[in-house]
């Protein structure tokens, strides 16, 4: 029996999705089986973000009424072998085609086969949002150093607090350096304080990111990316071990490093 | 010597009407009408009703105010009697309890009590707090609060750290601006009340002491 983790975060545009992908895929590059569940109905992407877009045959909605089965609908990611899987959404219904119920029962038969079940949650607080947290037995709260970020967390804290799971625990995206150095957004012991949750990890903004979204291959894939390592420092939390936190300052470059890294090229 | 129904006094404040609470009901009305009809009194004169132990229902008690304002003389200030329906004693009950929150109070989120609330943590930018009487916060105050909501006046906000976007007590609302947050001077912790000229006002929390001293149940510290 795995453990369903709810990915959310209020606001949108913080990076549900890319969180999402990028801890899936370090999950199963650690050697276990993930199954990734877009329930953002409408309007999809984890599809797109992990380069799986051509592969969907069959979706949520399909499953949830009956049209087909689980595994049916479920896409191999094939980079990571037999680890990775995705349940795409629906595209051509909303957000009302399925309850919350069925959504509970869904993630309750995944959870059988899987060691952990990794549900992208919609932006908002309405009905996509509740089936993306029905079935969930844990959940991550994505932000990032923006004030506005910031209050929808704690929105959805306060509403995740009422439902039957463990403590949200905090993921601070998009983080960056010399702004947070400067003081120009909440620094990271600012919005954990505010907050008052644990914090999960952080990951520093990158252009990295984007790019390889765009290829349709998480970040994680690249072990040079700084923002991967905070993805995969997240996916070994999750699975219990403990890592210290990422230094965020970046290093300043003396005279010779400089030198030689003009030379090295 | 028969005793009277209806007995004017007269004090410093007006006259007091006291009113039988044995006799029947409709006696009461009779002599009432009769008494006041009775006048010799010249202008307008406030008179407070001693209801004693009767009980009267709203509408008695309507038609006891309206015969003695018929004279368009005597003008009821008040009313006092000396017994309390079950219900009303807990209602008074439930507003002198007070309660405890332990968490977070977070945006979007409403807290109500029907008295007072202790608050042990903070009330984040957007969470809201109402309470029938005080609201005390362990915590950082960066939210709303509304203190008195049923119009009791004398409630007040204390908090660790005062940081509120709104206030309000009773009737009262007050939106803080950061100049205001930052005149406030706040090392210490901080209280709001309603002040002499009927407006919030801010103050040290050392000083509810002598501005509530009703607030202090507990005796002792001798």
């Amino acid at each position: 029996m795995g453990e369903a983790i709810v990915i959310t975060s209020g606001k949108g545009g913080v990076g549900k999705t890319t969180t999402t992908a990028n801890i899936g895929t370090a999950l199963a590059l650690q050697g276990k089986k993930v199954c990734l569940v877009d329930t953002d109905i409408g309007l999809r992407n984890l599809d797109v973000v992990l380069g799986l877009e051509n592969r969907i045959i069959y979706d949520l909605v399909d499953v949830v009424e009956g049209r087909c089965k689980v595994h049916q609908a479920l896409i191999k990611d094939k980079r990571v072998d037999e680890k990775l899987y995705l349940l795409p959404a629906a595209q051509t219904t909303d957000k009302n085609a399925v309850t919350p119920e069925q959504m509970k029962n869904l993630i309750d038969e995944l959870k059988r086969d899987y060691d952990y079940v990794l549900i992208d949650c919609p932006a908002g607080i309405e009905q996509g949002y509740r089936n993306a947290v029905a079935g969930a037995d844990h959940a991550i709260v994505v932000t990032t150093p923006e004030i506005s970020a910031v209050r929808d967390a704690d929105r959805i804290i306060g509403l995740l607090e009422q439902e039957n799971i463990t403590a949200p625990k905090l993921v601070i995206n998009r983080i960056r350096q010399h702004m947070m150095k400067n003081g120009d957004t909440l620094d990271v012991n600012e919005i954990t304080t505010h907050l008052s949750i644990d914090l999960l990890g952080i990951i520093t903004d990158n252009e990295g990111v984007i790019a390889s979204s765009n290829r349709g291959e998480p970040v994680v894939m690249d072990p040079t990316n700084k923002a991967s390592l905070g993805y995969r420092n997240i996916a070994r939390r999750i699975l219990g071990e403990s890592v210290p936190l990422m230094v965020i300052e970046e290093e300043q470059k003396g005279m010779f490093s400089k030198l030689k890294s003009l030379f090295s090229k | 010597m028969k005793k009277q129904i209806v007995h004017m006094k007269g004090t410093k404040d007006g006259f007091v009407l006291r009113l039988d609470d044995q006799c029947a009901y409709v006696e009461l009305l009779d002599e009432l009408k009769k008494k006041v009809l009775e006048g010799g009194i010249d202008g307008k004169v406030n008179v407070q009703l001693d209801l004693g132990y009767r009980y009267c229902t709203e509408e008695q008690l309507q038609e006891l105010i309206s015969i003695v304002q018929e004279t368009e003389q005597l003008i009821v200030s008040n009313v006092h009697s000396e017994v309390l329906t079950v219900q009303e004693s807990n209602l008074k009950m439930i507003e002198s309890q007070q309660d405890t929150y332990i968490g977070v109070v977070r945006s979007g989120q409403v807290l109500r009590a029907p008295g007072d609330i202790v608050i042990v943590g903070n009330i984040n930018p957007n969470g809201r707090v109402e309470a029938g009487g005080n609201v005390y916060v362990l915590g950082k105050l960066k939210g709303i609060v509304h203190a008195g909501v049923n119009g009791k006046k004398e409630s007040i906000i204390a908090a660790s750290r005062f940081e509120a976007t709104h206030i309000m007590i009773a009737d009262q609302v007050e939106v803080m601006s950061d100049e205001q947050l930052k005149a406030m001077n706040q090392t210490e912790m901080t209280c709001a009340f309603i002040g002499y000229e009927g407006r919030i006002a801010y103050d040290q929390i050392h000083v509810l002491k002598n501005i509530r001293p009703l607030l202090n149940v507990s005796k002792g510290g001798s």
